[in-house]
């Protein structure tokens, strides 16, 4: 399959929260590094979240509009990471907007926060759509004007590895002529729940909200998934960022300007997935204009 | 550009409020049985509408052991049963490693993060409540050890999943895939939509003029996807194209124009390679909801054009409620049933025209007609729209 090249990348991760555009300064709850917790676990902080096992989470960004009052944290990051995708494009929301770009989200988790909101009829009332991880999408469609293919993923770091490897075929088929990766995990509302099982994951959780701007590109792309029957889930480090892990690991590779193909890979319940990325100049980051 | 390679849906299984296998189902569907009843598994007394297309006992299956306790990992599993029965599918007949398992939900295990939330500190209730829990609990049933996708475009999620187990057979990912949907009945979306004054105390009357809105049901539907050179045997039909586009208009009401549903219908007319005067029948989405099906109305007449006037058009969510993730799966296992036996079920309940609803929806009974190729649509939450082009085995 042919690969595509990168005209973008923004990654927000909770390793470096203070450079969330828009951050809020007096986010909801909790900060980056810390062990933290919603307002409604402050009591049980101590009982069930085990001070080891770190989220570091990101703030909630703040976005002007009365369309935003109502929209969760995992949708406000999505639309920072679109913000700063574009910023490392160097070019402005008009080139994304159009029938012509696709949109794939992929997340294990990030849902899980509205749903425990609604569930819990925390803070007045969660609007009951906001529960449903389309509406992360949704809103990144709404604001930048996206409206071609879609896709929805749900699971780790191999789901986001096959959303490239869809998008690389979407534009590979012509059936659209860019298309947007889009990955947001968010831990920190869950955290108890996290801390329950905290054998399955690689502390710290890192929140993070990553989004990848794709054309079509010159070089080869191959894809293979295996299970292996191994519990660990993600690949990214430090610590666990779900479906985000790759994203994170890819800015990371064109932060080094490393030369070579580019190896991604990751594990979520037992499925173990990689991606072979030939070289292409347009992943340096130097070169993404 | 090369044609793609064809994709067979060789057998179907499903678990319904109108039947807990294909032909109850089909059979239910063409006498115009109703699966709309009080909603009894789970407490309702709060809520402002009380009834849905709930299954009442999940029979098929009489041996639950290593089978997590998840309404929703139990519904897709029973679908599974029936498919299995159908089509000798367990134990695996091929190399597990090339059965793949693609599943499509807007819910997820959620009921299972309910539990949790209520204190059940069950060892494995996380892990079923995250979205794609009870599609491995699927996959570990059948044994299946190659790729485990879930998908979730809300309520479009039974068509992306077909979608996506038609690409994985086409990649070479694997020789076989199990793709459909599922979505179950709990507080979590019946209080939601309740809120959301989304319900209906009527019946669900899609097209029609006095129509309230919706009510929703649970289902599992699955089907057995195989690329054409490798069918044996008998077969529904063939699943020719998929095509999908977001509105970028609102997170719960559809764009009032219905242009992300047209666009969906035409990428999915041109992945099939056929045009508007092939197809022959139209699942509609048709919810019953005063906007939706004026919209959907629309949509068809500017995508399909003059063809849209004449063609059946019926919508089964009268009968079933709205399934959820599973909606669209069975919608499309209706198309290929109206072509092979000859039969398109009403839309029930549908009595008065609405004059903005002026194509032909099948009111009253099932309709003679053998349909060869079939247009299925959906919409859900977030903009999500998708639709199918269908073909039927003769």
């Amino acid at each position: 399959m042919k690969a595509p090249a990168i005209r973008g990348l923004g990654v927000l991760s909770g390793t470096e929260a203070k450079s969330v555009a828009g951050a809020s300064a007096g986010a909801d709850w909790g900060s980056a590094g810390a062990i933290s917790g919603p307002p409604h676990m402050k009591g049980l902080k101590n009982e069930t979240v085990d001070s080891k096992l770190e989220i570091l989470a990101l703030p909630r960004p703040d976005r002007p509009g009365d369309r935003f009052r109502r929209a969760t944290r995992e949708c406000l990051l999505a639309l920072a990471a679109v913000d700063a995708m574009l910023e490392d494009g160097k070019t402005s929301r008009e080139a994304i907007a159009g029938e012509r770009t696709a949109l794939l989200y992929v997340t294990a988790a990030a849902y899980g926060a509205s749903n425990r909101a609604f569930i819990e009829q925390r803070g007045g009332v969660m609007h009951f759509a906001y529960t449903a991880p389309a509406v992360v999408p949704a809103e990144v469609a709404i604001e930048f004007g996206v409206a071609g293919p879609y896709g929805i993923l749900i699971g780790g770091a191999p789901a986001t590895l096959r959303a490239i490897e869809q998008a690389a075929r979407l534009l590979e088929a012509g059936t659209c002529d860019q298309a947007l990766v889009l990955a947001v995990e968010i831990f920190e509302e869950c955290a108890d729940l996290y801390a329950r099982h905290r054998r399955s994951y690689r502390w710290p959780l890192v929140e993070t909200a990553a989004c990848l701007w794709l054309e079509r590109g010159a070089g080869a792309l191959s894809f293979e998934s295996a299970r292996d029957g191994r519990r660990a889930a993600g690949a990214a480090e430090p610590g666990e960022r779900f479906a985000a892990g790759p994203l994170a690991d890819l800015r990371d590779w064109r932060a080094r300007a490393t030369a070579g193909p580019v190896e991604l890979s990751g594990r979520w319940r037992g499925e173990h997935a990689r991606l072979l990325w030939s070289p292409d100049k347009s992943h340096a980051r130097d070169s993404a204009a | 550009m090369a044609t793609p390679e064809r994709v067979v849906i060789a057998a179907a299984g499903v678990v319904t409020p109108i039947g807990q296998d294909l032909e109850a189902f089909w059979s239910s569907l063409v006498t115009g049985a109703s699966g709309i009843s009080q909603i009894e598994r789970v407490p309702v007394e709060d809520l402002r509408v009380q009834r849905g297309g709930e299954v009442k006992k999940l029979g098929r299956i009489k041996d639950w052991r290593g089978v997590p306790d998840c309404r929703a990992s139990r519904l897709l599993i029973a679908a599974a049963d029936d498919l299995c029965a159908q089509a000798a599918f367990r134990p695996l007949p091929l190399d597990p490693a090339r059965v793949g398992v693609v599943v499509g939900t807007a819910l997820g295990g959620v009921e299972e993060g309910e539990k949790v939330l209520a204190g059940d500190r069950g060892r494995r209730r996380l892990s079923q409540a995250l979205y794609d829990g009870p599609g491995w609990a699927l996959a570990r049933w059948l044994g299946a050890r190659g790729p485990v996708i879930t998908v979730s475009t809300a309520c479009a999620s039974g068509a992306t999943a077909l979608a996506v187990g038609a690409d994985l057979l086409r990649a070479g990912e694997a020789d076989a895939v199990v793709a459909g949907g599922y979505d179950a009945l709990c507080r979590f979306v019946l209080r939601g939509f309740d809120a959301l004054r989304s319900l209906t105390r009527d019946e669900v009357r899609p097209f029609d003029r006095r129509r309230s809105g919706l009510l929703l049901g649970e289902a599992g539907a699955l089907a057995l996807l195989v690329r054409e050179r490798d069918a044996r045997g008998p077969r529904l039909g063939t699943l020719l194209g998929y095509g999908s586009a977001s509105d970028g208009f609102h997170i719960a009401a559809p764009e009032p124009e219905g242009r992300g549903l047209e666009r969906a219908i035409r990428a999915a007319l041109a992945d099939a390679r056929v045009s508007a005067a092939d197809i022959d029948m139209v699942s509609a989405h048709g919810t019953a909801t005063p906007l939706n099906d004026r919209i959907e109305t629309a949509a068809l007449k500017r995508a399909l054009g003059r063809r849209a006037h004449e063609v059946p058009i019926n919508s089964i969510k009268g009968s079933l409620g709205h399934t959820m993730g599973a909606a669209a799966a069975l919608e499309a296992f209706m198309c290929l049933l109206s072509g092979q036996r000859g039969l398109i079920p009403p839309t029930l309940h549908l009595e008065e025209p609405d004059p903005e609803c002026d194509l032909d929806y099948v009111p009253g009974e099932a309709r003679p007609g053998r349909p060869r190729v079939m247009l299925s649509t959906s919409m859900g939450f977030g903009g999500c729209n998708g639709a199918l082009v269908l073909e039927a085995a003769r």
